[in-house]
């Protein structure tokens, strides 16, 4: 491994062009996630036509890079401004903005980049060390019970992030859940809640809910206090993470790195779910769980390890097998196609050399991340100094870009100003945002594994039982959700 | 036949298909075409109702690059997936009929037609510039399966099943793959549990991975799967066995005796732009089929294994027969036909 990754690094730097081409794409990915809207898919859209000119290696190697430093780039706007540049991102605003109110806008930037750079690295190692074997075991034992049985999971803690009470909790992720009914319905793909509007048979999209309810909310939330006066600009601060901080983290960190790779290895699934899931998974072995969604730097450090451990992992169902775990690695076997190459086993023994210059320039990628991260970090957080009049304007106008360019629909842009009025009702009253987008995101997956998963096991739901992952995930959400309500009974929890 | 897709087929599969492409004669004589009163004086939208990265959206990008390197007139894709079709479908429908916006569809737009009579008719509400991708389905089980090698052996082992047995599919009801195993479990008389995978890849992951025992697909979407000798075809929907396929039995063969039907991608403009520049289109899109950056890209997608090309006349009677043959079976299925 160590020889074939030498020669795969002595390629990528040994040739002015490929340089060129890499730091290309880690400055463009950045760029590209961190803008709401036009996301690194966006950038891989346009560039795609153009990879015809490059080199096999260089156009897969472009796409690689793109997929490691843009799904860290949207962070930075999900920590400062609750604009999550991506779904994957948006578990990070979760803790992030309100450590951005909380004047530790720092910290939450720093844990992102060191944390995105740990998971992405992590990630790129063990795909480097175990693709095919790993690209095998999964799709022989993970189907769509499994999927579903791990959304489960998930969502069983869902209630305990941001809600003033655990059934304001529920209420808010049974909102979520609701809401991803929209649409036509994944098995029969019958209309539902449609109203006979065809652009709603496509479901409400996630970028614009969203930015509806994270970025929109907001600005309504401090309007209201400006015009109140008690308004209060968030202070910058520039002091990042301690390393003490950071290693009482540890644990947080190597979960997410397993969670996010477990999620990235599964075809069709990819860095979305292994955010929400990093998250979910830190609420649930917190002791404090009332204090995520308030500003935890765990939360920060838990969403930004697993979404970019998907990266390194999402390659490997490409590679191994071909099959595309997200829209960025189904673009990269446009890629491959443009060049008389199909992603899959063939692709090891006809082109070593190409594979190897991936796995460097994604591991290098990943290290960027660092490096870049800390160098822009004080720049970027400058941005905090704009005053709100004119801030806010500025959101809005990148939000409302970024709802309608992702699927040139007006509806878009209706339902992100819907989603943000509703946002901030319910932000009034105690239930919670994240909560919703929990459940609309993890709805959406988990609706369409369960009726596969029915499907299979032919409308016999005790067989779910008779799989060992499937039982596991699915006992272990039961049980979190059994303690959840007995802690809720509690009187302890009564009276508080 | 245990490892057909092994290095010999590929060598065959790769002659029939150069010997496919040596035959290939343009019907398009004229290389080029005055542009009618300027038009197009800008670029063109082409708008495709479906991602990027699907079949849809690659046969976009293809014709694109080879309208544009033909006549030098840009072409812009605006993806509008979802609702099987039918959100792309109503952009453009809403979108002005200068010219200057073309729809990709495949038959999805057909079938939504015969289902819903409100829906617009690809051959009459808008007028077929090319059909450039014609293919037909077949039915795949992993080459290392030992339960089953063929398709007898397939159908006796699912009728042992009791019902049990699994394959993977589209999701939509409705649909062309929908339709067409309805058709064969009937003629067979077996009954197999049909798996709704709206995505390419974990469909393919699930035949892979032992998830499901089959696989219902076109051999273009697969083709990765079959060079590497990771599936084989059992059985052929199309009334000839196509060369590259010369080893398996097509469904008459094995007894059944519907019309096979086939998916095709094609491209439209609105019934209502001028005539002298749907004239200029159809020949831009006519002509961009017989480009060779378009042929090596349907080469790739084994779509010259049977003749892929419609024009206008030929798109019309391809879309009127299969409005036809769909709305007979959504009769017959009891479905409520509007």
């Amino acid at each position: 491994m160590l020889e074939n990754f030498i020669a795969g690094s002595g390629a990528l730097f040994g040739d002015p062009t490929t340089i060129a081409i890499f730091v290309f794409g880690v400055v463009g990915g950045m760029l590209f996630g961190a803008i709401p809207g036009v996301s690194m898919l966006t950038l891989a859209a346009i560039l795609l036509p153009f990879t015809a000119e490059l080199t096999a290696a260089q156009g897969v190697m472009l796409f690689a890079v793109i997929y490691c430093t843009g799904t860290y780039g949207g962070a930075i706007t999900a920590i400062l401004f609750n604009i999550p540049g991506a779904p994957e991102n948006a578990p990070t605003a979760f803790d992030g903005y309100p450590m951005t109110q909380q004047g530790k806008s720092g910290k939450a930037v720093g844990a992102a980049v060191l944390c995105s750079a740990i998971g992405g690295v992590a990630s790129a190692l063990i795909m480097m060390a175990a693709t095919e074997p790993l690209a095998k075991w999964a799709i022989r034992n993970i189907g769509p019970p499994e999927i579903f049985a791990l959304v489960f999971f998930g969502l069983a803690v869902a209630s305990s992030v941001g809600a003033r009470t655990i059934w304001k909790g529920w209420m808010s992720v049974l909102l979520g859940l609701l809401i991803a009914t929209i649409g036509q319905d994944p098995v029969g793909g019958i209309n539902r809640y449609n109203f006979g509007y065809s652009d709603l048979a496509a479901g409400i999209a996630f970028v614009p809910a969203i930015l509806g309810f994270f970025a929109v909310s907001e600005i309504f939330v401090q309007a209201e206090k400006k015009a109140g006066g008690k308004y209060t600009a968030p202070k910058v601060s520039m002091s990042f993470p301690t390393i003490v901080e950071l290693w009482l983290h540890k644990v947080a960190v190597l979960r997410s790195i397993l969670v996010g790779f477990f999620c990235g290895i599964l075809p069709g699934i990819g860095a979305t779910l292994a955010a929400f899931m990093g998250y979910g998974e830190a609420v649930r072995w917190s002791k404090n769980k009332e204090e995520f969604g308030k500003g935890k730097l765990e939360g920060v450090i838990s969403s930004e390890t697993a979404n970019n451990a998907a990266t390194g992992a999402a390659m490997i169902p490409l590679l191994a097998l071909g099959l595309p775990g997200g829209a960025l690695t189904a673009m990269m076997v446009a890629v491959f196609q443009m060049h008389d190459l199909e992603p899959g086993p063939l692709v090891f023994y006809n082109s070593p050399d190409l594979i190897w210059i991936v796995f460097a320039a994604m591991f290098y990628a990943n290290l960027s991340i660092l490096f870049i991260g800390l160098i822009e970090t004080k720049t970027i957080l400058n941005l905090l100094k704009i005053p709100f009049q004119f801030l806010a304007p500025l959101i809005l106008l990148l939000a409302t870009i970024g709802a309608y360019i992702s699927r040139g629909l007006v509806l878009d842009v209706m339902v992100m100003f819907l989603a943000g009025i509703i946002g901030f009702l319910l932000r009034r009253t105690g239930f919670s945002i994240p909560g919703i987008v929990l459940g609309l995101i993890l709805g959406k997956i988990g609706e369409q594994n369960f009726a596969q998963g029915m499907q299979m096991v032919h409308y016999d739901i005790g067989t779910y039982f008779s799989r060992p992952i499937c039982a596991l995930l699915i006992a272990a959400g039961s049980l979190t959700l059994i303690v959840g309500i007995y802690k809720a009974f509690a009187p302890a929890s009564k009276t508080s | 036949m245990k490892k057909f897709f092994g290095t010999g087929a590929i060598a065959a599969a790769v002659l029939a298909l150069s010997t496919t492409g040596y035959g290939f004669e343009c019907a398009v004589k004229e290389g080029t075409m005055a542009k009618p009163g300027g038009f197009p004086e800008r670029a063109l939208t082409m708008i495709v109702p479906y991602g990027p990265a699907g079949g849809s959206g690659q046969v976009a990008g293809a014709m694109a690059e080879a309208v544009t390197g033909l006549t030098s007139v840009a072409i812009n894709r605006d993806h509008k997936p979802g609702g099987s079709g039918t959100v792309g479908m109503t952009a453009y429908m809403a979108a002005p009929a200068d010219g200057y916006n073309v729809l990709e569809h495949i038959d999805d737009a057909s079938s939504a037609h015969a289902l819903d009579s409100s829906r617009p008719n690809p051959s009459s509400d808008l007028i077929p510039l090319v059909i450039s991708q014609v293919t037909f389905s077949q039915i795949y089980i992993r080459t290392n399966e030992d339960r089953f090698n063929d398709w007898p052996s397939f159908v006796k082992w699912v009728k042992a099943q009791n019902g049990k047995a699994t394959i993977a599919n589209v999701s939509k009801e409705g649909s062309m793959e929908r339709v067409t195993m309805k058709f064969i479990t009937e003629a067979s008389g077996m009954t197999i549990q049909q798996i709704s995978f709206d995505k390419g890849a974990p469909r393919y992951g699930a035949l892979l991975g032992g998830q499901v025992d089959a696989l219902f697909e076109q051999p273009g979407d697969v083709r990765k799967f079959l060079d590497a000798g990771e599936f084989k075809p059992i059985l052929t929907i199309f009334d000839e066995r196509p060369s590259v396929f010369a080893d398996v039995p097509t469904h008459r063969e094995v007894g059944m005796k519907f019309d096979p039907l086939l998916r095709f991608r094609g491209f439209y403009v609105h019934k209502d732009a001028p005539a002298d520049r749907v004239k200029w289109l159809q020949w831009a899109f006519q002509r961009g089929y017989c480009q060779d950056s378009y042929q090596a890209f349907n080469e790739s997608k084994f779509m010259t294994v049977i003749d892929s090309y419609r024009d206008t006349a030929g798109a019309r009677e391809l879309i009127t027969r299969s409005v036809a043959q769909y709305r007979d079976v959504y009769k017959a299925m009891g479905l409520d036909v509007k």
